[in-house]
């Protein structure tokens, strides 16, 4: 059965990356069209020569960074809380978050901040964006440690503190070294969620924080070209080596 | 470097402010200017411009209705010019300051929207058409001739609401912007009737299926036709025999913003014959600047002749009961 | 104050202000009228929710909540052998994590691009069946329900996966030998030991899946033609070009109730995902 896994799981993988080695390889394309014509690294250039588009890289870089940090964060201890005894309220509350079209959620955030601003004189920006894709993460975490919780065995916290542990150490000696594995897969989660986020974002960004899918969904509306595939591209190599670096600083430090 | 640091780092440039000169902030669809137009700008007149991009008109309504966008130059179409009106969103233009504004063409020196020019400067403009292949036999030259059934399966519509109806609108003699529902119902049962043969409703997407070839004709905007065009030979484009819809997207200055002097002097400088050029030469659009020399405006497909432009038809903005009907007809249409 | 209080308070806070309060805004939007260009405005109303009674939106939301059942399902089905692959590896369980996950730290639209590319007449796939001499015309891969499915599978797979892997990395590869030892065959062993055990993350993966589905408007606009509406073009309709707010906040706070509901049936007591 292993090696049927194994062939199934490349099946799927290439399923998985096809479109990413497609987006690559028309980003050197010298036509505009998704219709091959020669090779050229013309598009590349044109991201370099863009200083909007830099700018806005970088701010949904941030922004995706510091969203994900932060609800994976928030997330994982709801879900804990959640496993010691469970919250109605706040279960329905995350489960609307989950079913809220974005749309909705955009205009009506929109709304809320405007109001709020009114007497605060505070503007639209960057930290707007980000409180708005937390909360539309938290749910995705807590739902994925949340399962990952079930899979643990209670007993060993309560045999934990037993043995005189305090609740909190219980919890960072017991309960989250098993954590981990869930606590990383939503983490990516949340970071894929919000990197991409176009119609909440462009609702509540304000003057200064443009942000990537804002520039590329414009210049898809006027007619794509090859740039949005260059700026992806770059982009998933970033996060790529990102990634690995963190491994390597985690695996260096244990 | 450690974590710690980096992400202190990170939340420095997060709360980095630009430089002490003056701002403006210009909200504009995607390519609609040079490269260089901006920058250019920035230099002559030492200020820092925050140039950002929008999808569509709702999203830019969305954040003018706040009244405290931070935008000060917007771009809205020309059916939203009334309707900002009406919610207050506009500063008055003042014509002492907008020099330039001889260089719009006479037919833009007084639009139905803003017959002063009080409110908007128009910039650019175009109309939607039917782009076919070549060596269609018989040449498109009509919208009828998109409901033909040798047609089937390889003909796209515009996936917008006001574009279809209006086609349909147009194949029956009737207005594009009509709100009668008895002339309206005709146009969907049209719609539904074209459905059958359509391959689907695509935008811009249109555009690369015609040059692979997968559709033979399609409803597409005029400029992005001349894109598919100038690409490949094999296209051409036409005007519709009943008439066509026209759009025109015009600079406005919100009333929020406080830095008017400084939007009057970019409108002023938008309309600079040189920087007029060189946008048009980038982006490949038709404007509504007339001192963009005749040997840039060469294209038919984005300056129709005037007795083509005589069909065209421009969008008004419409009654809510029409817009109501209208929006349901669509959903009905979509969901035939 | 307990641990639990604690860790739970920043959810709280956090979901107070920033869905409760925005929600507020939009039951409040879904009681009024369409302002004349745009927004919102007085009197207020019961017609939007009245409008919402309709045969037409039903049959509309009825579509939206099957599709995403099946792409549920679709994900589900194969998502599972993956997840349960990357569980089971020793060494590389990081790095086969991150392969899946990896594709989506990109632009979903230049994505979906590409599937157009590969997907349309004149594409990739149909380029190679017909060299192949599998079929002698293209066949029709975009623009019907079949490709919007697989725009939605592709789109949603992470999220069942990830969930997925959560839990069964758990399993003891212990169990599965002493099945195998006690006479089992693979796949019986498979159905009886594991997916039990992987209970937790099919609910959650299915939560994880079939609710942003149901939502959707992206993939049936660009890989169904735009030729069927779903529940989550109608609301992005109403916000966008239609500009009637009041209406879509009626036909969203719908929608959300109905999928809350269907959630809850599903899940039954004592078995939430949350």
């Amino acid at each position: 059965m292993k090696k049927a896994l194994g062939l199934y799981a490349a099946a799927l993988y290439t399923f998985l990356h096809l479109p990413l080695i497609i987006l690559a390889v028309f980003s050197f394309n010298s036509s505009k069209f998704t219709v091959w014509e020669g090779f050229s690294i013309r598009w590349y250039a044109a991201v370099f020569h863009d200083p909007d588009l830099a700018e806005a890289a970088v701010n949904s870089v941030e922004i995706a960074i510091v969203s994900t940090i932060l609800s994976t964060i928030v997330g994982t201890a709801c879900a804990y809380g959640f496993w010691k005894r469970r919250d109605r309220l706040l279960s329905g509350a995350l489960y609307l978050s989950l079913v809220t079209p974005e749309i909705v959620m955009g205009v009506s955030l929109l709304a809320f901040f405007q109001w709020t601003f009114r007497y605060l004189h505070w503007r639209l920006g960057l930290y707007t964006v980000i409180l708005a894709h937390v909360a539309f993460s938290i749910a995705y975490v807590v739902v994925v440690v949340a399962a990952r919780l079930r899979t643990l065995d209670s007993s060993l916290e309560e045999a934990a503190m037993d043995l005189g542990a305090t609740e909190w150490g219980a919890f960072r000696l017991v309960t989250l070294p098993a954590l981990w594995p869930g606590i990383a897969a939503a983490a990516m989660l949340a970071l894929a969620v919000s990197f991409d986020d176009y119609v909440i974002t462009s609702m509540v960004a304000g003057v200064d924080s443009q942000t990537l899918p804002m520039w590329i969904y414009a210049t898809a509306r006027r007619g794509a070209n090859p740039s949005i595939n260059a700026i992806s591209a770059l982009l998933v190599v970033f996060f790529g080596a990102l990634v690995l670096l963190s491994e390597r600083l985690r695996s260096s430090e244990s | 470097m450690n974590r710690r640091s980096f992400f202190l780092g990170m939340a420095g440039l997060a709360g980095c402010t630009s430089s002490a000169r003056p701002r403006l902030n210009v909200y504009n669809w995607s390519n609609y200017v040079a490269p260089d137009t901006i920058p250019n700008f920035e230099r002559e007149f030492g200020v820092t411009v925050r140039y950002g991009v929008f999808e569509s008109n709702e999203e830019m309504l969305a954040k003018a209705l706040t009244g405290n966008s931070g935008w000060d130059v917007v771009f809205p179409s020309n059916y939203l010019i009334r309707p900002m009106r009406q919610n207050d969103l506009l500063a008055p233009l003042r014509h002492q300051w907008l020099t330039n504004l001889a260089n719009l063409e006479q037919r833009f020196q007084s639009p139905s929207w803003d017959p002063d020019l009080q409110w908007c400067v128009p910039y650019m403009w175009g109309g939607s058409g039917i782009v076919f292949d070549r060596r269609l036999s018989p040449r498109p030259a009509a919208w009828s001739d998109l409901w033909s059934a040798g047609l089937r399966n390889r003909i796209t519509m515009l996936d917008d609401p006001a574009e279809v109806l209006g086609a349909c609108l147009k194949k029956l003699g009737y207005s594009l912007n009509s709100g009668q529902p008895a002339e309206l119902e005709q146009a969907r049962r049209e719609a539904i009737a074209q459905k059958a043969l359509l391959r689907a409703y695509l935008n811009a997407e249109a555009r690369d299926q015609l040059v692979s070839g997968d559709i033979k004709a399609a409803q597409l905007w005029a400029t992005t036709s001349q894109q598919a065009m100038d690409a490949d030979t094999a296209l051409d484009f036409v005007y519709p025999a009943e008439g066509f819809a026209l759009y025109a997207d015009n600079a406005v200055l919100l009333r929020e913003s406080r830095r008017e002097r400084l939007a009057h002097q970019f409108l002023d400088y938008l309309l600079r014959p040189e920087v007029a050029t060189a946008i048009v030469k980038a982006t490949r659009t038709a404007t509504a600047n007339r001192a963009v020399p005749e040997s840039v405006r060469a294209s038919p497909t984005l300056y129709p002749p005037p007795e083509v432009l005589r069909r065209g038809e421009w969008f008004e903005p419409l009654p809510t009961a029409a817009q109501r009907l209208r929006d349901r007809l669509w959903t009905e249409i979509k969901s035939a | 104050m307990t641990l639990r209080f604690w860790f739970l308070l920043p959810t709280r806070v956090w979901l107070a202000l920033l869905l409760a309060a925005p929600l507020g805004v939009i039951c409040a939007y879904s009681v009024l009228t369409r302002g004349a260009y745009g927004g919102v405005s007085l009197p207020w109303t019961a017609e939007n929710y009245a409008r919402f009674f309709d045969p037409l939106y039903a049959a509309i939301l009825l579509r939206s909540l099957l599709m995403a059942a099946v792409a549920t399902v679709l994900c589900l089905l194969l998502g599972f052998p993956l997840a349960l692959f990357i569980s089971r590896s020793r060494n590389r369980r990081g790095l086969y994590l991150f392969l899946v996950i990896l594709p989506f730290w990109t632009s979903f639209l230049v994505r979906i691009y590409a599937w157009l590319f590969l997907l349309r007449d004149t594409g990739l796939v149909n380029t190679a069946l017909l060299g192949l001499g599998v079929i002698r015309e293209p066949i029709s891969l975009l623009y019907n329900n079949g490709a919007v499915l697989l725009g939605l599978v592709y789109g949603y797979l992470p999220f069942m996966i990830l969930p997925l892997y959560a839990t069964l990395e758990r399993l003891d590869p212990a169990l599965l030998e002493a099945a195998a030892d006690l006479g089992a065959r693979p796949m019986p062993a498979l159905m009886r030991v594991v997916v039990p055990l992987a209970g937790p993350g099919i609910r959650a993966g299915s939560i994880l899946v079939f609710i942003p589905c149901v939502g959707a408007f992206l993939t049936p606009d660009l890989l169904g033609g735009g030729k069927t509406v779903m529940i989550g073009n109608l609301v992005e309709n109403q916000f966008t070009t239609a500009r009637d707010w009041p209406f879509g906040s009626a036909v969203s706070l719908a929608l959300m109730v109905i999928v809350v509901l269907l959630v809850i049936l599903f899940l039954r007591r004592g078995e939430e995902a949350l």
